[in-house]
């Protein structure tokens, strides 16, 4: 159909529309006039990217000025390369309606194998890609540097964004980081020496380029050429590189001696946690190896590693790790912890020296983005609650709404399970993990719902070590045999081949109709990349509250941060955390309106207003007063009922007029009044 | 009603003699052959017990402690037979070493004889009216159950085994193991309860277990030790820490990791589920937070942790196996379905073509069915006034298939159509003599709309007689059947069972239906309803003695 969004003509490939769609589309736009970013938060399976697609597209053909590029980040390759089936979809409807073969040229990467594709980039419509092409320096700066200013960038499954920020610019030193690149080091001398008796005349041509200095990348940064790389600081443009490490033999040597200072760093008895400036001190006093050259580390290896014509780099990983160490620590002042750990703290006699550069502040690696930029839209299913996400990015959205799933009848159920039969309450937290009457009703909800779900089951626990455990109880207790009885039992590992086949299998099991459960971890990879549409997964159980591990020490330094710098109290943000991740885990089940599935919250600290209030509203609005604090067998009636229910036949013609409309219908003064109510604006 | 068979033959081996073991309250001695079993009273150098192990179902002994001390065989026909082990000091002694012995035996025959049995009940089970007819017959010894079956079973292992092969496969229970819970037997020991079910269940889902099995039972184990040791071993309780002994299924155990191993490395055929490939590999060595710290190296695993994982490796090798063994059969066809499909995705530029099974999955995974118009075609939607009529099914008047408007308008064309292009072909035509006494035969009082005669039968005799004349019927037709399939007797063979066959069917008219006339009789039903059955008789009596005639004939 041809809708018309505020006059702008949008093609969209489908005969029906949801009017979620249509408010989206209509937030989407507002964003992009106003040449602002945008949060946006809808329900998965209502269609979130043929809409984004529909809009964007049409947007960059009538203002071809304004909107020159549409970069569409997601997270896995599955989804760039569904990404890429619905952009195909909406392209062969553009020449279907108008007749002509649309000269739009789309781009998508989904392997890093596939590094050689700069000039295409430039001139693609739209290129589809991984978060890391754009936000990881090390990558943006090859493959995403000179896309033009006027592109809009849409972050897709955008909930983990901050983490993936954060990854980007954090480094661990371990000890065989260290010997190898100690190896990178020497290989790099003997190059030089080689290269000193055949060729001199290349090492005194960069040493001319060096004492220019990196002007050029500053020109281009000045003029705006360029995405700005944040581990390239803007004052070191301006200075050319110091002399200390400007010839290619003394910048070997003031590796050595970096290298030299780490070693004696990692040789340590206790933990040791310091600020970067602590650190520059600390190397100051011990090495006297000064702030500056330490900045020029990065650049100064790459051109050095140029000039040598080295061909394979990654051969040259742990090098360039610590050269990237040196510019990012002396670079920033703040953001950034470091903690030196002798062993793990599991294993306290085992030493295991690590160096962790932890990167505490999402928005360094970001920040790049959003300035360069013209319109840069966060979106996903679950991005509750809305306003976090622009504190910890640290940006100023012109737009942030929450979209409902508009549904002719409800089709998900969320029922907070808060105690066993026997009115024990249940709980993953801390105090009571071990409790042998929690793992046992727990056990006993999954065998209860094992006989009355039709299909597949996902149940999702907190940790890894928390499943093991807790599935040792229940085989202990036979309470897995019991099940067996029900439904064939398939549990992640974190082996992934072996899980990606656990995972097979069980969709064999729930397709063949014998029906199967899938146990798994929240945080892992199952419930970040899976789907389980319709049959395989009726219902989703999240057992207990998927909090971080909270006694890491890198996770304690970034909630101090996040308080000092960002005023987020240290329960707000892993409430938060937790239950972001919770809502990924259980709207696994429901992929679209005309699925359906069960959501079972079982722990007791759900049914709190401060947990429940940071669901996000699709589901939050399906959670009443009567599905707050459930015993096991409440569940299981309620579950029945809703089963049933869902089990009748549900044609389109139900849906007509109230969750999918007609062109005509979308149309009626009336129905555009009710999609105004759609967004939750906030 | 014992054969009497000659004392033993010399090529008959004898593994086991008892003395003194008395049957039917008659000292005798009991004889355990190759293939059979026998009893010969004191004295008599003949057999008045012999039986086939083939044919022996069980056997049965007394409890412990009990004076006599006796074993009993049961036989597949149901009859059975008691030995009474009568030898004061050794009897028990002489008891157990028959008992071994035969328990060693039977199996090896089992297998044969387990096999036709199951077919024999099988057909009985599954044919009521022969069932009926075995009663009839069989149990009522007008002819031997042999008789009964000569002809039947041969047709059986001739004819297409389809029917057998139709019923539908039965999955496994994935809690089977569940089933074989051990439990205390008082005295420091463990009793499994082991059904066949679960038998071909464990057989099923592990065939290395299977394969472990027909190598070892019965030349190095009994079948009651190799499944003791199934339960005693580390293969059973991988997922307790390993003892360590050595037993005949740690091969087993490495078979299945083997098995394992190999499913995961052939990867997944669904792309969409490969969590290997799930992410554009992102960071480098060394980049990235770890907020989790999973030691997974196996040096600082502690025991506990190593149990936990093998448990968790364990159930999803058991859910996949048990998988399997369900769809072993289908299997086949499907892989061979998906491996033809995918060859020709197989192309170079993955950019331009990508493996089908991915792109049908990406597809699925985009599509949304509601938001398209729909493609079916047009289905009528049942709208039901009274749902109660639809549950109780289509009464037969309202019974019509429905044809849309288009469908009619369709056929009234094309009858039309036919019509307009219409040409008698009047060659073929029949005469009007013929049609008119067609017409006149099937008038009401013609020659072929007679049939009321009948209808005043089913009126008069009561529905249990009946019953009881179809009965006679099926049962004098098998035996009429194997009487004239002896025709032409050309053989000896033919000649005795032509003999036979007579006096079955005099002994039927004897035993059977002499009775019923009698009983017609009595209750004053005068119609001669056994005439016909008495006929079909007759003229078989007068076929046999022509045959006779001239047999005895041509042989003065």
């Amino acid at each position: 159909m041809k809708l018309n969004i505020e006059g702008l003509l949008v093609y969209f490939p489908y005969d029906y529309i949801y009017p979620e769609q249509y408010s989206y589309m209509l937030e989407l736009k507002r964003t992009l006039d106003a040449k602002g970013h945008g949060v946006l938060e809808m329900p998965s399976g209502t269609g979130k990217t043929i809409s984004l697609l529909s809009l964007i597209v049409a947007y960059q053909r009538a203002f071809p000025l304004e909107v020159t590029k549409l970069i569409y980040c997601s997270r896995t390759v599955p989804e760039i390369e569904k990404v890429v089936e619905e952009l195909r979809k909406l392209m062969e409807f553009y020449t279907k309606e108008t007749g002509e073969s649309n000269n739009f040229l789309a781009l998508a990467l989904s392997s890093r194998k596939n590094l050689c594709i700069h000039p295409e980039i430039l001139h693609a419509n739209i290129v589809v890609y991984s978060y890391h092409y754009l936000l990881d320096p090390k990558i943006a700066d090859l493959v995403s540097k000179e896309l033009a200013k006027k592109s809009v960038v849409v972050f897709d499954e955008a909930h983990n964004i901050d983490n993936v920020c954060i990854d980007s610019m954090s480094v661990n030193i371990t000890r065989r980081t260290l010997d190898r690149c100690q190896t990178n080091v020497d290989t790099l001398q003997n190059t030089i020496h080689k290269i000193k008796e055949t060729d001199a005349a290349k090492l005194r041509e960069e040493y001319r380029r060096l004492v220019e200095g990196l002007k050029e990348a500053n020109v281009a940064r000045e003029t705006d050429i360029y995405l700005a790389n944040p581990v390239l600081p803007d004052e070191i443009l301006q200075e050319a590189v110091p002399g200390s490490i400007r010839t290619a033999e003394h910048f070997v040597g003031f590796m050595r001696r970096f290298l030299e200072y780490l070693k004696s760093r990692l040789r340590v008895q206790h933990v040791v946690q310091e600020s970067a400036p602590q650190f520059l001190k600390d190397i100051f006093e011990k090495v006297c190896i000064d702030r500056k050259p330490l900045r020029f580390c990065a650049e100064r290896l790459q051109s050095l590693l140029r000039t040598l014509e080295i061909a394979d780099i990654a051969d040259f990983s742990a090098v360039t790790l610590i050269s990237n160490f040196a510019t990012l620590v002396s670079t920033y002042s703040q953001g950034f912890t470091i903690i030196i750990e002798p062993f793990e703290d599991r294993t306290p006699t085992i030493a295991n020296p690590v160096l962790h550069f932890s990167c505490m502040d999402p928005s360094i690696a970001i920040k790049p983005v959003f300035q360069r930029f013209q319109s840069v839209v966060i979106t996903s299913g679950t991005l509750s609650p809305l306003d976090i996400y622009p504190r910890i990015l640290d940006f100023r959205p012109v737009t942030m709404a929450s979209f409902t799933m508009t549904l002719a009848r409800t089709c998900l159920c969320p029922l907070i399970v808060g105690r066993g039969n026997d009115q024990v309450a249940l709980s993953s937290k801390f105090e009571t993990r071990e409790d042998f009457a929690v793992i046992r009703n727990y056990g006993n909800l999954l065998l209860e719902m094992s006989a009355i779900v039709p299909d597949g089951i996902v149940a999702f626990f907190t940790s890894y070590v928390y499943m093991e455990n807790i599935v040792a109880s229940w085989y202990e207790q036979g309470i897995l045999e019991n099940i067996q009885r029900n439904k064939l039992i398939f549990i992640e590992t974190q082996d992934a081949a072996e899980t990606s086949m656990a995972l097979e299998k069980y969709q064999e099991a729930c397709e063949n109709g014998r029906g199967a459960i899938l146990l798994s971890v929240a945080r892992g990879k199952v419930s970040e990349g899976i789907d389980f549409v319709h049959h395989y997964g009726r219902a989703v159980i999240m057992f207990g509250v998927p909090y971080v591990y909270t006694q890491s020490r890198i996770l304690k330094a970034r909630l101090e941060y996040l308080r000092d710098q960002f005023q987020i109290r240290e329960n707000d943000f892993l409430t938060f955390d937790a239950m972001r991740h919770a809502a990924q885990c259980v709207g696994r089940a429901i992929r679209g309106k005309t699925d359906y599935g069960l959501m079972i919250f079982a722990d007791k600290r759900y049914a709190r207003a401060d947990k429940r209030g940071k669901l996000p509203r699709w589901i939050q609005e399906h959670i009443n007063d009567g599905s707050l604090n459930l015993t096991v067998d409440e569940a299981v009636q309620l579950s029945k009922h809703f089963l049933r229910q869902m089990a009748q036949p549900f044609r389109q013609e139900d849906q007509l007029g109230l969750s999918l409309l007609t062109l005509e219908q979308l149309e009626s003064e009336e129905m555009l009044q009710k999609i105004t109510q759609i967004a939750h604006q906030t | 009603l014992h054969f009497i068979v000659p004392m033993t033959s010399l090529s008959e081996e004898v593994l086991l003699v008892v003395k003194k073991v008395r049957q039917k309250k008659q000292d005798g001695t009991l004889y355990l052959m190759a293939e059979r079993i026998a009893w010969g009273p004191e004295g008599k150098d003949r057999f008045t017990v012999s039986h086939l192990y083939a044919d022996i179902r069980c056997q049965k002994i007394s409890p412990d402690g009990k004076a006599k001390v006796q074993l009993q065989l049961v036989l597949h026909t149901g009859e059975s037979t008691t030995f009474h082990f009568a030898n004061e000091s050794t009897a028990l002694k002489d008891r157990e070493a028959a008992k071994e012995l035969l328990q060693q035996l039977l199996p090896k025959f089992k297998k044969k004889a387990n096999k036709e049995l199951e077919e024999k009940n099988r057909m009985l089970q599954e044919d009521p009216v022969l069932f009926q007819l075995y009663k009839d017959l069989v149990v009522s010894q007008v002819i031997s159950a042999e008789e009964f079956w000569a002809n039947r079973l041969g047709g059986i292992n001739n004819t297409d085994p389809s029917p057998y092969n139709n019923k539908q496969e039965v999955g496994i229970s994935g809690a089977f193991l569940a089933d074989i819970r051990p439990q205390t037997d008082g005295c420091n020991g463990l009793r499994y309860n082991l059904t066949a079910d679960i038998i071909e269940s464990i057989f099923r889902t592990y065939p290395a277990v299977k394969q472990k099995y027909s190598e070892n039972v019965p030349h190095n184990l009994t079948e009651k030790e190799f499944w003791t040791r199934f339960f005693q071993s580390h293969y059973f309780h991988r997922d307790r820490i390993n003892t360590g002994t050595q037993d005949i299924f740690s091969e087993c155990a490495k078979q299945d990791e083997k098995g394992l191993k190999t499913l995961v490395t052939q990867g997944v055929k669904n792309p969409l589920v490969d969590l290997q490939s799930l992410e554009d590999k992102t960071l480098d060595e060394g980049y990235g937070i770890c907020t989790t710290q999973p030691s997974t190296s196996n040096a600082n695993k502690s025991v506990k942790d190593s149990s936990n994982s093998a448990i968790i490796k364990r159930f999803n090798h058991h859910s996949a196996m048990v998988l399997a063994a369900g769809s072993r059969r289908g299997e086949l066809a499907s892989d061979q379905a998906s491996e033809t499909s995918s060859t020709d995705g197989n192309s170079r530029d993955s950019d331009f073509f990508q493996p089908p099974v991915k792109k049908v999955k990406l597809q699925e995974a985009i599509e949304f069915e509601d938001l398209q118009r729909e493609n079916r075609p047009k289905t009528v939607p049942l709208n039901l006034k009274k749902s109660d009529r639809y549950a109780h099914g289509p009464v037969p008047l309202q019974s019509q298939q429905y044809t849309t408007s288009q469908d009619i308008i369709n056929s009234v064309n094309y009858i039309r159509h036919e019509m307009a292009s219409y040409k008698p072909s009047l060659t073929q035509v029949l005469s009007s003599t013929a049609a008119t006494s067609a017409i006149a035969a099937l008038s009401p009082g013609g020659v072929l709309m007679q049939g009321g005669a009948q209808q005043a039968i089913n009126q008069m005799v009561p529905t249990e007689v009946q019953g009881e004349l179809k009965h006679l019927y099926v049962a004098a037709g098998e035996l009429l059947r194997h009487f004239w399939s002896c025709f032409p007797v050309n053989t000896l063979f033919l000649e005795e069972k032509v003999i036979k066959m007579k006096s079955n069917l005099e002994r039927f008219q004897m035993t059977k239906l002499h009775p019923f006339k009698e009983k017609i009789q009595r209750q004053y039903l005068s119609t001669n309803l056994t005439g016909h059955l008495e006929e079909m008789l007759q003229t078989a009596y007068s076929k046999f003695q022509v045959w006779q005639t001239r047999r005895m004939m041509r042989k003065t």
